[in-house]
């Protein structure tokens, strides 16, 4: 007896522990589907449903009304009968006692004529009986009709309705495959420009690594003419004059060059560096959410040579306070402009001050 | 999107200390299942092993049969228990002593201990079910809120926060809140339901020590008077 009892294991514990964890798990897992699906399958099962309805309602409501029609008609067959009966073998034991002949004449006699009148009556009810079973017939037909018209009205809208939703559907489809091309396409251009400005970067490091290099040589050959010249000078007083003259010329030309090549780096630099800005802004740019497209603001920025702002002013506004507000907000968000001093100082001059166009339509996507 | 807010692939997509946070909560619903079950085996067995003895023991058996019957005094548990402890002190000490005092606190003594024992294997693990039902809601709790946080931190790096983008991890982040209540609610129910009913097997056990306790004072009680006479 105590043997039995004595130690509970764990073994089926832990069994049943991991079965109802299980079986949460897998209650979790399989309700997901389920709900997902059932948008789509409710529309079309609801649509079968109400058509069972009214196919079936109708002919059985008519079905019903039948046979409660039909009952009284057969009692009312039935009860002028049965008196009859009852009647005539009570009468005979009360005249018993009297004359039994006059009696029994009497009484044939007036159970004959009951019998007719019965006979009359039981005809006359039947006729109605007729009667009332023909107009309940019709009656039953009109509502066959009537439920028929129904029931094909019903379907004809169903079909409207599916059609419709059909359509419905097609159109949200496509609506849908346009919005994906479009954020495609957006996504697509997205991945260009950022591809744009990272050439644009590279060139330009690299025109500041070119330009540097040619500094260098110039600086190298300038030296060279200017020990060239000294040497020269000393040595040969009288063809100083000619031979100066020559590399001054020479360097003259080298110079011009010099500044052509600048001026272009300067301007790829400077374009570099306004992108940069452009693009430092728009991450720091909360456009409003009221703001359409067509609002366009343009700001005016002044910078110290070390990137920081000195101040941000509207030179044309958008005409909605808000934007314009968000606008300056952002360009002083996004400041300082640390770029600004690897820029050299013919390129910084001109970003002391600057305007930045803004339109959310650049942004927005 | 619908698939990305499915329950197991939010939890595999939650940070590494919310998912430690689930596992924990995991271990403890697993745990606590299992000592649900494995009291609820035992309580139910206890009692049913209860009820049969007693039968035994007031369908008039001769007292030192029923003592030579049972298992060894390691083996034995519940009402026999407190019966083998009780009759043994009694028939250690009936020889030794005159004193119906002295024998009758003896038994009591051995009983009493016995009782203490039976309670404390009735109430095996029912501690860790309660730790279980109230520290395990605050335990995903942490972990929801972790999850907030860090949701916070990466939202603070994007344009525009919209619901679109702050839903799925709120809603990884409540997966541990759920947990940890999966876990606590199943602990709290049969931490109470299993403790009223080792407390009630043990106050049968009480009423079966003082029974027996009468016994033996009765008997005890004729003996010393034919003595006497």
């Amino acid at each position: 007896m105590a043997k039995r009892e004595r130690r509970v294991g764990y073994g089926w514990p832990v069994l049943l522990a991991t079965g109802v964890h299980i079986a949460a798990l897998m209650l979790t897992i399989v309700k997901w589907p389920e709900s997902e699906s059932d948008p789509t399958s409710s529309s079309v099962v609801q649509a079968t449903l109400v058509r069972a309805e009214t196919a079936t309602d109708q002919p059985q409501q008519t079905e019903d009304s039948t046979p409660p029609a039909s009952q009284p008609e057969e009692e009312d067959v039935q009860e002028p009968e049965e008196p009859a009966p009852s009647e005539s073998s009570e009468e005979p034991a009360s005249d018993s006692d009297a004359e039994v002949t006059d009696s029994a004449v009497e009484e044939a006699q007036a159970e004959a004529q009951r019998l007719q009148e019965e006979a009359q009556r039981a005809e006359e009810q039947r006729a109605e009986a007729e009667r009332k079973r023909q107009a309940e017939a019709e009656a039953e037909r009109k509502r066959q009709a009537e439920a028929e018209a129904e029931r094909k009205r019903q379907a004809e809208a169903e079909a409207e309705r599916k059609r419709q939703a059909e359509a419905e559907a097609e159109r949200k489809r496509q609506a849908e495959a346009e919005a994906e091309r479009k954020r495609q396409a957006e996504a697509e251009a997205e991945r260009m420009r950022q591809a744009e400005a990272e050439a644009e970067r590279k060139r330009q490091a690299e025109a500041e690594a070119e330009r540097k290099r040619q500094e260098e040589a110039e600086a190298e050959r300038k030296r060279q003419e200017e020990a060239e010249a000294e040497r020269k000078r000393q040595e040969e007083l009288a063809e100083r004059a000619a031979q100066a003259n020559d590399s001054s010329l020479d360097s003259m030309i080298s110079d011009e060059e010099q500044s052509i090549a600048n001026a272009k780096q300067a301007s790829e630099a400077a374009n570099g560096f306004k992108n940069l800005v452009r693009r430092y802004v728009e991450q720091n740019w909360n456009i409003p959410s009221n703001a359409s497209s067509e609002l366009r603001a343009i700001v005016r920025i002044q910078l110290l040579p070390t990137g920081e702002l000195v101040s941000a002013t509207i030179t044309q506004s958008s005409g909605n306070s808000v934007f314009d507000h968000s606008v300056i907000n952002a360009v002083e968000k996004a400041a300082p402009f640390r770029e600004m001093r690897e820029l050299d100082a013919s390129v910084k001059g001109q970003f002391r001050e600057f305007n930045l166009d803004f339109n959310p339509e650049d942004i927005r996507r | 999107m619908n698939d990305s807010m499915s329950i197991p692939h939010l939890i595999m997509n939650a940070s590494l200390i919310v998912q430690l946070v689930m596992l924990l909560l995991l271990a403890a619903s697993i745990a606590s299942w299992i000592i649900i079950f494995q009291r609820s085996i035992a309580l139910r067995r206890a009692e049913k092993a209860y009820r049969d003895f007693e039968d035994h023991f007031w369908s008039g058996v001769d007292l030192n049969e029923l003592y030579r019957d049972l298992p060894a005094e390691q083996e034995s548990v519940g009402a026999e228990h407190v019966f083998r402890s009780g009759f043994r002190e009694f028939n250690r000490l009936m020889p030794k002593t005159q004193s119906t005092d002295a024998v009758l606190e003896g038994v009591q003594r051995g009983q009493r201990v016995a009782l203490s024992r039976e309670e404390d294997r009735l109430q095996l693990h029912l501690t860790f079910l309660a730790t279980v039902a109230s520290a395990s809601p605050y335990i995903g709790l942490f972990g929801t809120v972790w999850g907030i946080m860090g949701s916070f931190q990466s939202l603070s790096m994007a344009q525009q926060a919209t619901l679109s983008t702050v839903a799925p991890w709120i809603a990884e982040a409540l997966v541990a809140t759920a947990m940890g209540l999966f876990a606590a609610i199943p602990a709290v129910i049969f931490y109470n339901r299993l403790s009223a009913h080792a407390g009630r097997l043990l106050g049968k056990y009480e009423n079966f020590a003082e029974e027996f306790h009468a016994i033996l004072h009765r008997n005890l009680q004729g003996r010393s008077e034919r003595e006497a006479s």
